[in-house]
């Protein structure tokens, strides 16, 4: 199995007056790990039932391996998808079910109930061909779903959220499983989901959708780094938010006033007008307690995650939310404590939306 | 229609639509038209035509005679002429009889007797009251089946409902026959008593009654009231019942209040298809009456197809059955508020 | 109170009771009627036990033809109106609101109309074509409502179907085809036993739609209809014996076989 590559090349999708997709352009690289992240309703599933041919682009092209795929139904594209349901056929043997992909294709019947049983090895679930899928465990039925859509050997394996189902336990394990799978078979795997923490974990690169459009493409580190617009800002990881209006810029710095007060960090595309609304957004983990005078608050709130604490802490109408390691003194609830963050991990973007408006 | 070739492919999308099609045109909708098409026509009668014949052929056989007697040759020409006119005539006349012209209009809607109009009216309404005194017999029945105290006894209940239905419609029919005969079930009961006295034909009409056609179509019909009553009440709670009577709710109250709205989807559904059938009711008052007890609209038709031979007032008099019934069906559903899709849950 | 309630509960015991009296009061006639040896049926002129009925009804030929023609036309409208039925009901469920609306309401209409008037129409429609009433157009007219149950029963279970394995299956690379043959039909396989029942037994059983669309042939149905005007023997009450003998033994085989299923797990 190779994995090949998908181009989406300026597709729009409209049903009726609603624009599902709007201008989406992707390069997916062969034998990458490509996840698409976004909220429920952001085109995410639309996008994948277009590489998967259940729907043709209103206006643009999809392109699998370099070929146009107009015009092409599901069963004759190299792709194989994994519904969220996962759709096993309830009626035929979990060999039968793996297998089917092959019986399609016109292969006879002791070849292709051998190479469904090496599939389910691959999987690690030797033995249970004979059962019926209502007889297996939710994380064993997910593994009959990757081996039935393995055993068409896609040079594309789309999957449709399939660990929502899965408890958490068992979602972290078919994280690993998953990765795992995909780094031996080589094939190009398109994942969508809505789980951050999912799509850091498991992928080469993400593309971060929000109403239709594809709002920054970029390795896990870079989304979470550098974040191209509030939304994914806000969407990948937490983030304090503070609101403002640009006082001065200059390339790769500006300075806003905020309402705690005029606060100077980098900027991330180009710099923005002096005068303009900006936000200034503060992942928790930097801010730590500090002397000095900086951002001064009163906690609100304490809670303990384990390896640390989360302060609220407020000032006026504002709240900020750190984490402060689980060593020495933490201030309760009440005290009045001072912040302190690096203008490098201020990031000043133009004002726009955000995932937690 | 590009959804289905997309879901069934070329093939199969064109083997559902012959079926479908097939079903729908041939065998449903334009019979139909047919049926309407026969009821807006009619044809001249044939007694008329073959009057005209008989004349046609007696003037002729005269021409006939008188031309083999004729010697002037003039004269013998203009025998010749008019016989020739004589046999185009009698050609046209016996086309027209094998296929006389049809005279398309509303005759055969206005032409309706007073009494078989009266047979019309009376069968709508006595299918009515049927449904009414079905669902007044029955509803206590389908309450008693859907709470019954244990899951056995309402097996028990159910499978007795069942069983009767084992026999075909005309032998249970047949079988009330038998009990409301003159010399029936009934009337020698009623001998053994002294109510009655067979050898002198002092007994009681049973079967002249609209009494006996009531008991008989309910008996017949009570499944169809039965089901659908019990199958809503099964969906009710009957904890709901239990809060009511502990609220101090009387009987009458509760089923007023809590169980009879609730059953108001089935008993629609009970109601109209109750009525249906016996709107449409042929074996109950066929095997029933024997012509003793009133005639019922759908003997009316089969007489005008069968006996009287005439399929195009026959053609409307069913025509009419149809629109008047489904009229009340839909009023009934728009009353009741249940759509389509219960009725035929 | 409770006792107001035990009142109750007695008096609908009690009217249930009547009720079922009601029901098998004619049932007991005319089985009770069925081993007399007096040649009218009656119950009230007992003259013996007799199972001469029986014997009668198995040497009347006419009955048995009866019989043979109802199989026949049973038999051949539960093979028109299985795949129409299906077609029907596949068709419906890949529909959009309005036209599906609309074809629902038309499919039904065999259902909402009195059954001799589908006998009626289907007699009249193909005199155009120079038919004249049997066997084959009571097979039509009967199927034309017979194949709206059908579509029912088959649409209720596949409104129970996760569409979702159809585009699995295609997206596996099944034609069409493949996915009807091994998704659809297996799916859809208890329903067709259900409804290939019912419309046998709806076949076998009908009166009204047939009467009137048999022309000369007969069904044992319309023969014992028609016995009615020419004279009766006791030999009706002994087929009805059978039929109630019939059902109950088939009911009672279901019960067991469906017990025993669930007891092999």
């Amino acid at each position: 199995m190779r994995g090949t590559d998908v181009r989406l090349d300026h597709v729009d999708v409209t049903f009726g007056d609603f624009q599902a997709i709007s201008d989406v352009s992707l390069e997916v690289e062969p034998g990458e790990f490509f996840s698409i992240l976004g909220p429920s309703g952001c085109g995410k599933t639309t996008l994948l039932r277009l590489i998967s041919g259940f729907q043709e682009p209103t206006r643009g092209r999809v392109l699998i391996g370099g070929a146009d795929m107009a015009g092409r139904g599901p069963n004759r594209r190299p792709t194989a998808l994994i519904f969220q349901n996962l759709a096993l056929f309830p009626l035929m043997s979990v060999r039968e079910n793996v297998a089917f992909g092959l019986e399609a294709r016109g292969i006879p019947k002791r070849e292709r109930l051998a190479r469904a049983d090496a599939l389910l090895a691959l999987v690690a679930l030797e033995g249970q061909g004979a059962k019926k899928p209502g007889e297996l465990s939710g994380g064993q039925r997910q593994r009959v779903a990757i081996a039935r859509a393995l055993a068409v050997e896609p040079a594309v394996l789309l999957l449709d959220e399939p660990l929502s189902a899965l408890d958490l336990k068992l979602r972290q394990h078919m994280r690993a499983e998953l990765k795992a799978i995909q780094r031996k078979t080589g094939v190009t795997f398109i994942y969508i989901t809505h789980d951050q923490g999912e799509a850091l974990t498991m992928s080469d690169r993400i593309a971060v959708m929000n109403r239709g459009r594809v709002e920054q493409v970029g390795r896990p580190e870079e989304l979470y780094a550098e974040p191209a617009t509030p939304f994914v800002a806000t969407f990948v990881g937490e983030q304090n938010v503070l609101i403002g209006t640009v006082a001065a810029s200059a390339p790769g710095e500006a300075a806003v006033d905020t309402p705690l007060g005029r606060l100077v960090g980098r900027t991330a595309n180009g710099a923005p007008a002096v005068g303009s609304r900006a936000f200034v957004m503060i992942r928790p983990e930097r801010l730590r307690l500090s002397d000095g005078a900086a951002l001064a608050g009163v906690v609100s709130r304490r809670d303990l995650e384990g390896p640390f604490f989360v302060l609220h802490v407020e000032s006026g109408d504002t709240r900020l939310v750190a984490h402060v390691p689980n060593s020495g003194a933490i201030p309760e609830p009440g005290a009045r404590v001072a912040l302190a963050v690096d203008p490098a991990d201020m990031l000043i973007l133009p004002e726009g939306e955000t995932a937690r408006a | 229609m590009r959804e289905i070739l997309r879901a069934f492919g070329g093939p199969l999308s064109l083997v559902i639509g012959t079926l479908v099609g097939f079903w729908l045109l041939i065998l449903v909708a334009v019979p139909q038209v047919a049926m309407l098409d026969y009821s807006l026509w009619s044809q001249a009668a044939n007694a008329d035509l073959s009057a005209a014949i008989d004349r046609a052929y007696a003037e002729a056989t005269m021409a006939e005679f008188d031309r083999r007697a004729e010697a002037n040759p003039a004269k013998a020409t203009e025998l010749d002429e008019k016989l020739t006119a004589l046999k185009r005539t009698i050609a046209e006349l016996e086309a027209a009889q094998t296929s006389p012209p049809k005279t398309y209009g509303l005759q055969n809607y206005t032409r309706m007797s007073p009494l078989h109009a009266y047979i019309f009216v009376r069968t709508i309404l006595s299918a009515l009251a049927v449904a009414a005194v079905a669902l007044v017999v029955c509803y206590p029945i389908a309450y008693a089946a859907a709470f019954a105290p244990t899951p056995r006894r309402a097996a028990i209940l159910l499978t007795a409902l069942l069983v009767p239905y084992a026999m075909n419609e005309l032998l249970r029919v047949y079988a009330w026959l038998m009990i409301f005969d003159y010399r029936g079930v009934l009337n020698s009961l009623f001998a053994a008593v002294g109510l009655a006295d067979l050898e002198a034909r002092r007994w009681v009409p049973f079967l002249e009654t609209q009494g006996a056609l009531f008991t008989v179509m309910v008996s017949v019909y009570a499944l169809f009231m039965v089901f659908p009553i019990m199958n809503t009440l099964q969906t009710l709670d009957p904890h709901q019942i239990e809060a009511a009577r502990d609220l101090g709710a009387s009987a009458w109250r509760i089923h007023a209040r809590v169980v009879i709205p609730h059953a108001k989807p089935g008993i629609a559904v009970g109601v109209i298809t109750v009525f249906m059938l016996a709107a449409g009711s042929f074996a109950v008052p066929q095997i029933l009456s024997r012509g003793t007890g009133g005639d019922w609209f759908s003997q009316l038709v089969y007489r005008q197809f069968f006996e009287a031979n005439n399929w195009n007032l026959g053609s409307a008099y069913a025509f009419s059955l149809l629109v008047v019934s489904l009229a009340i069906v839909f009023a009934m559903m728009r009353a009741f508020g249940v759509s389509l899709r219960e009725i035929t849950k | 109170m409770t006792r107001r309630r035990e009142a109750g509960e007695a008096v609908l015991d009690a009217y249930v009771a009547l009720f079922l009296l009601y029901m098998f009061l004619p049932l007991g006639v005319m089985v009770i009627a069925a081993f007399n040896a007096y040649p009218d049926p009656s119950v009230t002129q007992w003259h013996g036990f007799t199972l001469h009925w029986f014997e009668a009804l198995a040497r009347d030929g006419r009955m048995l033809a009866g019989l043979r023609n109802s199989i026949f036309a049973a038999l051949a409208v539960v093979a028109l109106s299985l795949p129409i039925g299906l077609a029907a009901a596949l068709l419906l469920t890949r529909l959009q609101s309005r036209a599906r609306g609309f074809l629902y309401a038309l499919m039904v209409s065999p259902i909402l109309t009195p059954g001799i008037i589908l006998g009626i129409s289907t007699l009249v429609f193909w005199r155009n074509f120079g038919m004249a009433g049997g066997l084959l157009l009571a097979v039509l007219a009967q199927t034309s409502f017979i194949a709206a149950y059908c579509m029912l029963i088959f649409l209720a279970r596949l409104q129970r179907f996760d569409a979702t394995q159809v585009e699995a299956a295609l997206d596996l690379g099944a034609s069409q085809g493949l996915v009807f043959r091994r998704i659809l039909v297996p799916f859809l396989a208890p329903s067709m036993a259900t409804a290939a029942v019912v419309a046998f037994l709806q076949s076998f059983e009908n009166y009204n739609t047939t009467v009137f669309s048999i022309g000369g042939d007969w069904t044992l149905v319309t023969e014992i209809g028609s016995r009615f005007r020419f004279g009766l023997t006791p030999a009706v009450n002994a087929i009805g014996v059978v039929f109630v003998v019939l059902t109950v033994a088939m009911a009672i085989l279901h019960v067991h076989l469906g017990r025993r299923r669930r007891a092999h797990g």
